[in-house]
């Protein structure tokens, strides 16, 4: 079976003055449909950049990603944002809800930058995704009047509404308290017993020891892959 | 998309409604200004030649100089009879007067003019009648008084069948006929502060030169009164040379009149036209500061998968639906202000709809063209930069 998420000798070097830094250096990662993954590491490990790279918010300077078998390298702009928005669902640890929209029509959102749905479907298929996350009375609230968890539970249902191969999540228990974090995650499980592939990127050990996949990551090579 | 995109303008005009306004001043004060003067000139001008043709688009007036002989009473038939077009021309002699009623005495133009003349300028009489033919075949001592007159010496408004004196070398009596509506001044001739009486009476008691001082020619139905007073100033040149008289019709004034506003109001509506500009650079200086502001909102729908040409489109609208209300309420305003002056000055007042559709295609390409430098800025935002941006 093709692999969601291919990274094949992936490196991505930044110049900072006169220093290489070499933030991912030959990294190889297969993820494959339905796997619940962890992406651990400390800051400065490279995980960002990682994370960068599987979202296909930057491209590598060595090596290729592949994404349901394609390749992503030399993509434009435009089909690098068509990819983010077919493939991938962001999930991020400040939630990064837009402010002046409510609930549903945050999670409309990235329905709208699909381009051939219309507004009827859109509403119905954002609502779906807030009833999953269990939001089904919050529709109408803005993100200033939803708590935390609930934030964060929108931003999945947003993640999840464009049935994407990969939902991608940064930190986000990160700004959570401990029980509403164990809520986020038991989430995310249930969503992955459904099917969802799921790569979580964090530095907190509970978290990713909890997750059935764990790779490590220092100085920007994979320490363990299991 | 574009739907989306103007739902998400009006959004994000109204979250900082006072910056939408201050940022929308400069477009309104230019549109506003834009509008008002094209409204105005086009205003003014259509007074202008509504004065114009008050003494009737279909008259001529030719004003005789010199010593020449030519400009008898007969030379309006030698006209009629050697020019096409020409209805009836009636000769018309003017004088400085005293005019004396009881203890009140001052200085009038007299006018002397045959007896269709009033009929020929459509002038009214407002009280008694105008005089006739016979007052003026036999020469007879009858006057009528412009409206002003008539209120100066008769202020109790008993003009007519009384007498009045007229001085030039003597004091002469003249029967009062009739009282004349007021009307507005047209360029040849002014009525309101002027006494009538028949041309033959005037010439006997009056006197003064043989020559007939002005020519009233109408022009017949359905000619160009321009194309007729051409053929009379060819035809008088020839007879008594271009020095010995002057010639003036509303037709040919009207269009001077009217490629003078039509400058000047070109000539305003460019300086304000400016203002626009000014305006549009304030469009920009907010746009900037909208995408500075919003650089992490641009990242997340970056993220989400928004193309940069849809980020690019989404700040393009915005600009444009910030122009558009400006140009609309300096439109609307512009509209007010126009109405309100034409009021104060007593013109009619006349919608420029080219100054409307100038107005909204300006701000748009204002709205495009000073928006574009922001949106392309925002589309190309590194979306992780725009993310992290705090």
């Amino acid at each position: 079976m093709v692999p969601v998420i291919e990274l094949d000798n992936v490196s991505r070097y930044y110049i900072v003055g006169d220093f290489i830094v070499r933030a991912l250096d030959q990294v190889s990662l297969q993820i494959q449909k339905g796997e619940f993954t962890a992406i651990m590491g400390p800051s400065g490990s490279g995980k960002s950049t990682l994370m960068n790279m599987v979202g296909c918010l930057d491209t590598p300077t060595s090596g290729r990603i592949l994404i349901d078998g394609a390749d992503i390298n030399g993509l434009s702009e435009e089909d690098l944002a068509y990819i983010r928005n077919k493939k991938i669902g962001f999930v991020f640890q400040q939630f990064n809800l837009l402010p002046k929209l409510n609930a549903l029509e945050n999670v409309m959102t990235p329905l709208l930058y699909t381009g051939d749905i219309g507004v009827s479907e859109r509403k119905l298929r954002a609502q779906e995704a807030l009833e999953k996350v269990g939001l089904k009375d919050r529709m109408k609230h803005r993100p200033n009047e939803l708590s935390g968890g609930q934030k964060q539970r929108v931003a999945i249902a947003r993640a999840l509404v464009t049935q994407p191969s990969l939902i991608l999540a940064d930190e986000p228990t990160g700004a959570l308290d401990t029980k509403t974090g164990i809520q986020i995650m038991d989430l995310f499980k249930e969503l992955n017993n459904e099917g969802h592939t799921i790569v979580i990127v964090t530095h907190n050990d509970e978290i990713g020891t909890s997750c059935p996949r764990l790779v490590r990551i220092r100085d920007g090579k994979i320490e363990e892959n299991a | 998309m574009v739907w989306e995109n103007i739902k998400l303008a009006f959004k994000s005009m109204f979250t900082n409604k006072l910056r939408t306004i201050l940022s929308l001043l400069g477009i309104v004060i230019g549109v506003m200004s834009v509008v008002t003067i094209l409204t105005l000139g086009n205003s003014a001008s259509g007074s202008i030649t509504d004065a114009i043709s008050t003494g009737g688009t279909d008259l001529i007036t030719i004003y005789t100089s010199g010593n020449s002989s030519t400009f008898t009473e007969e030379f309006g038939d030698t006209l009629r009879r050697n020019i096409n077009g020409i209805d009836a021309v009636t000769p018309m002699g003017s004088q400085q007067v005293r005019v004396r009623y009881k203890d009140t005495t001052s200085n009038y133009t007299v006018n002397g003019v045959q007896a269709s003349w009033a009929e020929l300028m459509k002038y009214n009489v407002a009280q008694g009648e105008w005089f006739s033919t016979e007052d003026n075949l036999s020469r007879r001592q009858v006057v009528v008084l412009g409206s002003e007159v008539a209120k100066k010496l008769f202020p109790g408004g008993d003009a007519v069948g009384n007498y009045v004196s007229v001085f030039r070398t003597q004091a002469k009596r003249y029967l009062v006929v009739g009282v004349m509506e007021e009307k507005d001044a047209t360029l040849s001739v002014s009525f309101n502060n002027a006494v009538f009486m028949p041309y033959n009476t005037m010439k006997l008691r009056l006197g003064g030169s043989s020559r007939v001082g002005t020519y009233i020619v109408k022009v017949s139905e359905g000619k160009d009164s321009t194309v007729v007073s051409d053929d009379i100033r060819d035809y008088l040149d020839n007879l008594v040379g271009s020095d010995a008289y002057s010639i003036f019709s509303a037709s040919t004034l009207t269009s001077i009149a009217n490629d003078i506003t039509d400058t000047f109001t070109t000539f305003l509506a460019a300086i304000a036209g400016i203002s626009l500009l000014v305006g549009g650079i304030g469009i920009m200086n907010i746009m900037l500061v909208s995408v500075a502001e919003r650089t992490r909102e641009i990242g997340i729908r970056k993220a989400l998968g928004a193309s940069p040409k849809v980020i690019r489109g989404q700040f393009i609208t915005e600009a444009i639906a910030l122009t558009m209300v400006g140009g609309l309420i300096g439109i609307g305003l512009g509209t007010f202000i126009s109405k309100l002056v034409t009021n104060l000055a007593g013109w009619s007042f006349k919608v420029s709809i080219p100054a409307y559709a100038l107005s909204v295609g300006f701000s748009m390409v204002i709205g495009i063209f000073f928006g574009w430098y922001p949106a392309k800025k925002a589309a190309k935002l590194d979306p992780i930069d725009a993310l992290n941006y705090e």
